[in-house]
């Protein structure tokens, strides 16, 4: 050859056998190597110019990591947005009420009960409330049935429940000894009272009674919700009615909510402490989150399924591949290939395709998962474990439903694969 | 530049000092079919460096059967095959590739070009299974396309080239990596008369060059025109001339 200059080449792929002038008879060894990056790209080689179809069979997997990276990330941003409001109305609310009697009745608490509460080191704030066994209407010459307690309380209660005044304000010391009251969010609905326009006023027991303020929705108390509240002295000088405690209300410091509990019964009613029903409001919700786990769950096993499909897809798409590419194989063979080689061609191509459908699937799944977020006002939460564990799968997967399909290729006969037809 | 020096030190300075490239020693090919078929009975047949032989015999005389042992495709069920002294019947299918992918390159009738890249990458493909580099691969391959003349269809899809230039693209992954024995099956099998002459004389030129070069054919007047000719029916040598003056001759 003419060109054979004298240029110093010192490339580093030269040989990996004997350097020439090696002893006479020790005969270098011709082996086949590819080098990892031209695997990867003998990998993807398949699937160019035939992206349509990559597509198509890449969009099983893609659904399927798509339905689970949006199962995860639409109940974990659901998660998120109740443990942020229990967060914010705090787990460290207590409810004391009387239980059932042995009559059935709902028992009242010892007149000296709220007292008592108090004197627990613990317990930062505590209200009482007693509820009145009387109606209440819009007014005189409308007195339906309409499901609404009359509730005497005092003005500490909406402090201790966390609670907030959608119009007017609360009750205080003064307005407690007037004939004013201050109306939950469900029973300002029913007696029709959207705001204080119009100074308007409740009938209870044949004496009016202005409304002074309208209250938001407790997070953690909804009965109380369908409550009408009236000062303690009110109720006491105004309706004549005797108070008997029927629920307090207590705040403890977080760290010992537990160990309150468990005095509380005792210290309200030391004679009948089993007449007690003590409970925490944010059990509830606590309770709530754990339901959509199962929920999750179920879904979640839905996308695994679709994930499956689409893995039994691509090994059929491979299997379909490595019939029309005989040619090709049997090309790749006579340039030198291994059985090897092919056999992590095509499971490269699998994985490759699976994985295109993985980050696909990703990308629907966190598209939809901030989508339903914000529709719903939640805190969006995507778990990153998911996204991770999503592509991971999609390789596993692929490379799985590549096994096969590999093996049938790297079996293929090359004298057989070069020849026509 | 050489490309000896690149890729395969061992290419000049080859031990056991013979110049023999191909020797096959009583080779039979059996298929246990019903009726057996020999496709190819005691074929004893030597090659040496520089040589351009044309393997000539109807279809079904077992050239193709012979080409794929040659090739170590396939592998004969009696005799032996040396390639450069290696006796492939020693050898693995690991190791028949290794020495597919460093000491044979093979042209097909069909051309077999990988259709979705470009000339270059399927020239540069036949250095792929040597672990060479893609740049290096690249370059050598630029060099081999001049050298069969399409320096100016490098970066051509093999769906934009005639049949004609698919085969020249074909030979020059066939020789890119320097082999000791280019195999050619029916090179102009699928070509009109004038570009098959074409790439006969473009064969005739690498051997002119240096290369050793082994081309099957049904074509007589193609193997007519070559220095040597062996001739096979029914998996036997029948004949085998050599015309001295053919090479000068025909330049």
């Amino acid at each position: 050859m003419t060109t054979t200059a004298s240029t110093p080449v010192a490339a580093p792929e030269a040989g990996t056998g004997a350097a020439p002038g090696t002893r006479p008879g020790l005969r270098r060894r011709h082996r086949s190597r590819l080098r990892t990056t031209d695997a990867l790209a003998t990998g993807l080689h398949g699937l160019r110019g035939r992206k349509s179809r990559a597509l198509l069979t890449a969009l099983g997997i893609a659904l399927g990591i798509a339905s689970m990276v949006a199962v995860t990330g639409i109940s974990a941003s659901s998660k998120a947005d109740l443990l942020a409001e229990i967060d914010r109305i705090g787990t460290n609310l207590l409810q004391v009420q009387g239980g059932n009697s042995v009559f059935g009745d709902a028992a009242p608490l010892p007149v000296e009960a709220p007292a008592m509460v108090r004197r627990i080191g613990p317990v930062q704030d505590a209200s009482a409330v007693s509820s009145l066994k009387t109606e209440v209407f819009r007014n005189t010459f409308d007195e339906k049935a309409n499901g609404l307690d009359v509730i005497a309380t005092e003005p500490q209660l909406l402090n201790t429940l966390e609670g907030s005044v959608a119009a007017g304000r609360f009750l205080d010391a003064e307005t407690s000894t007037l004939p004013t009251v201050v109306l939950g969010s469900v029973a300002a609905e029913r007696l029709g009272i959207d705001d204080l326009d119009g100074a308007p006023t409740v009938d209870i027991a044949g004496r009016r009674f202005a409304v002074i303020g309208i209250l938001d929705a407790f997070p953690l108390n909804p009965d109380l919700d369908r409550s009408v509240f009236i000062g303690n002295d009110a109720a006491e000088n105004i309706l004549g009615a005797e108070l008997v405690p029927t629920a307090i209300y207590l705040r403890t410091t977080p760290e010992q909510v537990e160990a309150v509990r468990e005095v509380l019964a005792a210290t309200v009613s030391p004679t009948a402490p089993n007449e007690v029903s003590v409970s925490r409001p944010s059990d509830a919700l606590e309770a709530r989150a754990q339901v959509d786990q199962n929920l999750q769950n179920l879904l979640l096993g839905l996308g695994g399924i679709a994930l499956l499909v689409g893995g039994v897809g691509i090994a059929n798409v491979m299997i379909i591949a490595v019939l029309e590419r005989r040619s090709e194989i049997g090309l790749r063979r006579a340039l030198g290939a291994t059985r090897r080689h092919i056999a992590t061609q095509f499971i490269l191509e699998s994985a490759s395709l699976a994985a295109f459908g993985g980050v696909l699937g990703i990308a629907v799944g966190t598209v939809v998962t901030i989508g339903y977020a914000r529709r719903q006002g939640w805190l969006i939460d995507i778990p990153v474990t998911a996204l991770a564990g999503g592509v991971v799968a999609a390789l596993l997967l692929g490379a799985l439903a590549g096994l096969y399909p590999a093996s049938r290729a790297a079996r293929l006969d090359p004298a057989d694969a070069v020849r026509p037809g | 530049m050489s490309l000896a020096t690149v890729i395969d030190p061992s290419t000049e300075a080859s031990p056991s000092g013979g110049d023999e490239v191909l020797v096959l020693d009583e080779v039979s090919k059996h298929y246990p079919t019903t009726p057996p078929v020999v496709a190819l009975d005691s074929v004893s047949l030597t090659i040496t460096r520089g040589e351009l032989v044309a393997i000539v015999g109807a279809s079904g005389s077992g050239k193709s059967t012979l080409l794929n042992i040659v090739g170590t495709l396939d592998r004969p069920t009696a005799g032996r095959v040396l390639i450069e002294g290696t006796a492939t019947t020693d050898l693995s299918d690991t190791g028949l590739a290794g020495l597919r992918s460093n000491r044979i390159g093979f042209v097909f009738q069909q051309f077999h070009l990988l259709e979705q890249v470009p000339a270059i990458e399927n020239v540069a493909t036949g250095l792929l299974y040597r672990g060479v580099s893609g740049r290096t691969r690249r370059r050598l391959a630029r060099e081999a396309l001049v050298r069969v003349g399409l320096e100016h269809r490098i970066n051509h899809l093999p769906s934009k080239l005639s049949g004609g230039e698919r085969q020249r693209v074909a030979i020059a992954r066939a020789i890119v990596g320097e082999p000791a024995i280019v195999l050619a099956d029916e090179p102009t099998g699928n070509l009109d008369s004038r570009t098959s002459e074409d790439i006969v004389a473009l064969l005739r030129r690498l051997h002119r060059e240096g290369s050793t070069i082994v081309v099957i054919t049904h074509d007589r007047e193609l193997a007519e025109s070559l220095p040597r000719r062996v001739t096979i029916r029914d998996g036997r040598i029948v004949g085998d001339e050599r015309v001295t003056t053919a090479g000068a001759a025909a330049s």
